[in-house]
């Protein structure tokens, strides 16, 4: 027997615990977005450059929509191979494994799950092939944290209902074909209504998505508004069923699921670049590497990624597993959000004035998990999560402080 | 385990001309158990069926016990081309292809940079020492791969998960010819000395401070 080796990039020969179909599927993952993906990603990243050959590129190697039967474009991928999808899209920037969760968990997980058969045979095929784009409206300008109190109505009406109201910070909506938009359904004006979903194509009258600018982050993500006027959705373009915030939320789950093994990518990446790094640069004559302040650095980095990958891991599991509870899905999606951007900040800083440049990439990684800490919920919001289930009592409305 | 890049263009050739003239790829690999991933890559990519001769000390073997496997494997056999990377990507030896078209009585040719069939024959380009060569061969024949022949595919997710049907013969190697060669001596290689980074920020003086560093540190320029 050979005396065990320290592997640097695989402390603790996470990857061997990888089974044969997860590791290829990470193999075909890692190749593409190194090959492909990464050669983008400055450009990407610096222009404002989300190029629209990506989505077909994804969709023939298989990688949107895996976790889906066969018949819907899919090819029944287990979660963990979900996620190490992620993972590889956002070792190259959170920006494109923001495409691949949206279209993947927003878009397709609910139609999959909440649409009619007609509903899916029309979308989840061409979904999966990258012909279409979709996007998912829930968040707007005034109820993210609180999108219970979101104010998009759909009033009936005969064949279908009218949609109105205006949704932010949606991801692909400017290039979408189809937007999953959450409405409050009413029978009647009076009505207070319950949330319902809808498929919104691009082409309805009174839809449109103008994009947002000036973003600082996901910058090689196309993001934009979903503006609704009187726009009639048909009753075929509407999820049967499922009422109540329990529907995005489960979309949301699934999403946020990915994000736990996408940050885990960014930190990773920040980490190789920093470790590379400070064995190369000279200060007072030694490599930065040789200074103790770096070393506890690096050590706090590998720690924290090695943390982040038995989470993600064992989430995983669970997930396939059916035994995933929505909280844990909420400490995971905090604890590896937190993690990557304290990876990815301490990485810019090791970096010094190179750091700040784009061709080291790490300041790539560290505004874009800025976005990613925020988005699907907040830090904050997911730690109220956590404590809600810990105490049963739920801390999202002030009691005993009410102004 | 990684699929040798050689023998991954192998592979994506392969391919090619079977979507091109129709056929079936067998995939033939001696090696451990713990190969067999390598073998699932393949079938991944699009390969058809495939042998694995297990075989868990396979690294002590030299190239002339490997190619004695393979040849009492495809002896027999029937196919119209045996083809394999020009080398192994960790001992680059190079030796194996060549061994196994001798004991096969097979024609042959190393280095291939491009492949076809014309009318019953098979078209190499070799990459040769001053060009390209085009090279005829009839079938059956052997031909060793170079990476610089195609970009080999990567595996769809569809294709990684059909590969798990595809017929795979696995058996082991029962007593593995003597080798015919005997590693007497081995060296690790020297540490590498500290790379030196120079600051581009002034090009020039970049330059100078390069030349003057290939002339008196590492003496590379007289």
């Amino acid at each position: 027997m050979s005396k065990p080796r320290f592997n640097p990039d695989d402390p603790f020969l996470f990857e061997s615990l990888l089974g044969e179909d997860d590791r290829l599927i990470m193999e075909t993952a890692r190749d593409y977005a190194q090959s492909q993906l990464e050669p983008r990603a400055l450009r990407g990243n610096q222009d404002e450059i989300f190029d629209m050959d990506i989505p077909r590129e994804m969709g023939e190697l298989g990688l949107l929509g895996s976790t889906l039967p066969s018949r819907y474009g899919g090819v029944e991928a287990s979660q963990t191979a979900y996620g190490l999808v992620a993972r590889e899209m956002e070792r190259v920037d959170s920006g494109y494994r923001s495409f691949c969760s949206v279209q993947s968990s927003l878009v397709m997980f609910p139609i999959h799950e909440f649409g009619t058969e007609e509903q899916r045979d029309r979308f989840l095929p061409r979904l999966a092939t990258g012909e279409l784009i979709g996007c998912f409206g829930l968040t707007e300008p005034d109820h993210g944290s609180d999108p219970g109190s979101m104010t998009t109505t759909a009033l009936r009406t005969t064949d279908g209902w009218v949609l109105n109201g205006a949704k932010m910070w949606i991801t692909n909506s400017p290039i979408a074909d189809v937007a999953v938009v959450w409405a409050k359904a009413k029978e009647n004006k009076t009505d207070p209504g319950v949330i319902r979903g809808f498929l919104v194509e691009k082409g309805m009258e009174g839809f449109s998505a103008p994009k947002t600018h000036n973003k600082m982050s996901l910058r090689a993500s196309i993001t934009g508004e979903i503006v609704l006027e009187d726009c009639f959705v048909p009753d075929e373009n509407v999820f049967p069923d499922i009422q109540g915030l329990r529907g995005p939320f489960s979309c949301l789950n699934s999403a946020r699921y990915g994000i736990v093994w996408g940050a885990l990518g960014a930190a990773e990446d920040c980490y190789r670049r920093a470790r590379q790094y400070v064995g190369e640069r000279k200060q007072f004559g030694y490599p930065l590497a040789s200074m103790q302040l770096v070393q506890t650095k690096l050590a706090n980095m590998v720690t924290a990624i090695t943390q982040m990958q038995l989470l993600a891991l064992r989430l995983g599991q669970l997930k396939d597993e059916g035994l995933l509870h929505p909280t844990m899905v909420s400490l995971a999606k905090r604890n590896n959000c937190g993690r990557a951007l304290e990876v990815a900040r301490t990485a810019r800083d090791m970096l010094g004035g190179n750091g700040i440049t784009g061709e080291y990439r790490v300041i790539h990684h560290m505004v874009n998990l800025e976005s990613v800490n925020t988005y699907e919920g907040t830090y904050d919001i997911h730690g109220l999560i956590v404590g809600r289930e810990l105490t049963g009592i739920q801390s999202f409305v002030p009691r005993g402080n009410d102004v | 385990m990684v699929l040798n890049a050689y023998d991954a263009s192998a592979v994506e050739e392969a391919l090619v001309l079977r979507d091109q003239f129709g056929g079936h790829i067998n995939l033939l690999l001696v090696g451990p158990q713990s190969a067999a991933e390598t073998i699932r890559k393949a079938l991944a990519m699009g390969a058809d069926s495939a042998t694995h001769l297990v075989y868990e000390a396979s690294s002590d073997l030299d190239s002339g016990a490997i190619s004695e496997i393979l040849a009492a494997e495809l002896s027999g056999a029937e196919y119209d081309v045996v083809l394999c990377g020009k080398q192994a990507q960790d001992t680059d030896a190079g030796l194996t292809g060549g061994m196994l078209a001798e004991r096969l009585g097979l024609p042959y040719t190393t280095n291939a940079v491009g492949l076809e069939i014309d009318g019953g024959q098979i078209v190499v380009t070799r990459q040769g020492d001053s060009g390209r060569e085009t090279i005829l061969l009839p079938t059956p024949c052997l031909v060793t791969c170079s990476n610089d022949m195609n970009d080999p595919r990567i595996p769809s997710l569809k294709g990684i998960m059909a590969s798990k049907k595809k017929p795979i013969s696995s058996r082991p190697v029962e007593s593995a010819p003597d080798n015919a060669t005997t590693m007497v001596g081995f060296v690790e290689p020297p540490q590498r000395p500290a790379v030196t980074m120079i600051d581009g920020t002034d090009e020039a003086e970049a330059v100078e401070r390069l030349v003057r560093e290939l002339k008196n540190t590492s003496k590379v320029l007289q």
